[in-house]
């Protein structure tokens, strides 16, 4: 009589979605200029493997090297930000207003400074990536319980080791939180700019078979980016794991310690 | 200051004064105005001693004990430990425990304790074995693997004590360590300290808003006044050790707790 688990759920949830992907366009109730049935999509994938992979290449370099301007340029600015008391008054609202402008209306800009090749988008995505990851830094530094640091100068850290351990390892789960946002904003950037100006990437090729309403080539593109976002998830949510064991463990596990904990004698007292 | 006499035992050498403080004050700017914290502070504890401090809130003990620990910076006076003064902090001489679980999230029970070790730099398999025998001596063997998100408020101050006794300082200082735990696990937490403090012979200040607790814990309580903090009663503890629960019951305990309380109110 138990309500099946949310993980039962969501799955058939996705399994049918699938299947309505490839119901729906043979059965003709929507045409297939719309959507074009799954099987159809996966085709095209698999035969014109060498240009989705081509392109996916040229998107995965730009995003690669954006998702580091996003990073560095993010984690530095947001560390100064968050720490120095000065910059933040002046810097912070500055930036947060900042975010709030949507930035693609300036990747027009970006083609004219760099022409339509990868580093008009590079530089496009980083900035795009930049914001969260640099407000999370910021947040993150400014929010450490000052009861850490005081302790750790009661055990004569020097400045530097104030810095580098407790500073650094206490902001990382907003950090880390920063960086996921940012890396998705990164390949959102990066696409995007793709697909409004230029000559290779998979948002181009979006672009470009719509204009020839090849709709399964669409598709399949879109295949391509969504695999590319997933893994980005993924890959970052396992990194972050490995990075942050305390918080995941936390989250996790935490109603689990109880009862092993009261199980050891020695326990008792406390 | 009359009760200072009250300290009957014959005057110790200087060799036996763990921590020293003559006339102590402590002014601190806020905009414009100069706010005096602790005014004429005279404390003199001898090595082993179990000291407590008691006050209403504010009225800058814990500012006295962030001094003791060369944290704060105090405006005139002299503070000394075993002699010499504390500009800075030095676990090896002073042992800090902090009111809230200071411990790091990030950390492992033993990695908390190891951290002053590795602060300076000691070798990892010294700063396990004395990080071990540290947790052997808190009565938490086998939980050196656990975060502190792991373990319950009583467990995380035994291993903040730990921490703060890991480098073998002849201080160690407490600011209101078992404040934050529930009556009877501070209780409990109360009857271990003293356990801990009887087999390591440390000097202990103590600092708490609990009259029980500073009853059952001291050899001597220093009573302060609000604010500017100044040492209003300063009383010895004559029970016997080691204590025990039962004499929280008995007249003298009720006299010397009654005798606090006084102060505390008379001063307000």
């Amino acid at each position: 009589m138990t309500a099946p688990s949310p993980i039962l759920v969501r799955r058939a949830i996705l399994v049918g979605l699938i299947a309505l992907w490839e119901i729906l366009p043979r059965l003709q109730v929507v045409p297939e200029l719309f959507l074009p049935a799954l099987s159809k999509v996966l085709v095209v994938l698999a035969s014109d493997w060498q240009v989705f992979g081509g392109a996916l290449l040229v998107t995965l370099y730009e995003v690669g090297l954006a998702i580091v301007i996003a990073c560095g340029l993010g984690i530095t600015v947001g560390a100064l930000v968050g720490g120095v008391a000065s910059l933040r008054s002046l810097l912070l609202p500055v930036f947060s207003s900042l975010y709030a402008i949507p930035i693609v209306i300036l990747y027009p800009l970006f083609t004219a400074w760099l022409g339509i090749g990868p580093q008009s988008k590079i530089v496009f995505a980083g900035l795009y990536g930049f914001f969260p990851v640099m407000l999370s830094t910021a947040a993150g530094v400014r929010v450490i319980d000052p009861q850490f640091l005081l302790a750790a100068r009661s055990m004569g850290a020097t400045l530097t080791q104030q810095v580098t351990r407790v500073i650094i390892p206490a902001s990382l789960p907003t950090v880390f939180a920063g960086l996921r946002l940012g890396g998705a904003l990164a390949i959102i950037g990066v696409v995007v700019a793709e697909m409004l100006t230029a000559s290779a990437g998979i948002g181009y090729l979006v672009t470009l078979n719509r204009t020839i309403l090849d709709s399964p080539r669409v598709y399949a593109a879109i295949l391509a980016i969504l695999l590319l976002s997933i893994l980005y998830d993924v890959a970052s949510r396992a990194l972050e794991r490995r990075v942050v064991v305390w918080q995941s463990t936390g989250r996790q596990s935490a109603p689990a310690a109880r009862p092993v904990s009261t199980a050891t004698p020695q326990a008792t007292a406390a | 200051m009359a009760a200072v006499s009250m300290n009957g035992s014959a005057r110790a050498p200087a060799s036996d004064i763990a921590l020293e403080v003559r006339g102590l004050s402590h002014v601190y700017e806020a905009g414009d105005r100069a706010v005096p914290a602790l005014q004429d502070i005279d404390m003199s504890v001898r090595a082993g001693r179990f000291i407590v401090i008691v006050g209403p809130s504010g009225c800058g003990k814990t500012s006295l004990l962030m001094m003791m620990a060369g944290l704060r910076a105090h405006s005139a006076g002299t503070l000394l430990c075993q002699g010499r003064p504390i500009p800075t902090p030095d676990p090896t001489r002073v042992g800090v425990v902090f009111q809230e679980a200071s411990l790091f999230p990030w950390l492992t029970t033993l990695d908390n304790i190891e951290f002053p070790l590795s602060l300076r730099g000691v070798p990892a398999e010294e700063r396990r074995r004395r990080a071990e025998a540290m947790l052997s001596l808190v009565g938490l063997k086998g939980f050196g693997a656990r975060y502190p998100h792991e373990l319950s408020g009583g467990m995380k101050q035994r291993v903040s004590i730990a921490r703060g006794l890991v480098q073998d300082p002849p201080v160690l200082l407490m600011d209101e360590p078992f404040a934050a735990l529930d009556e009877q696990t501070r209780m409990t937490m109360g009857h271990e300290l003293l356990r801990i403090w009887s087999t390591t012979s440390k000097t202990v200040v103590f600092i708490t808003h609990s009259l029980t607790e500073a009853v059952y814990l001291a050899d001597e309580v220093y009573v302060m006044s609000p604010r500017p903090g100044r040492i209003i009663d300063h009383i010895e503890i004559t029970l016997p050790r080691p204590r025990t629960y039962e004499m929280m019951a008995t007249d003298v305990f009720g006299r010397l707790r009654e005798r606090i309380w006084q102060q505390i109110r008379h001063a307000q």
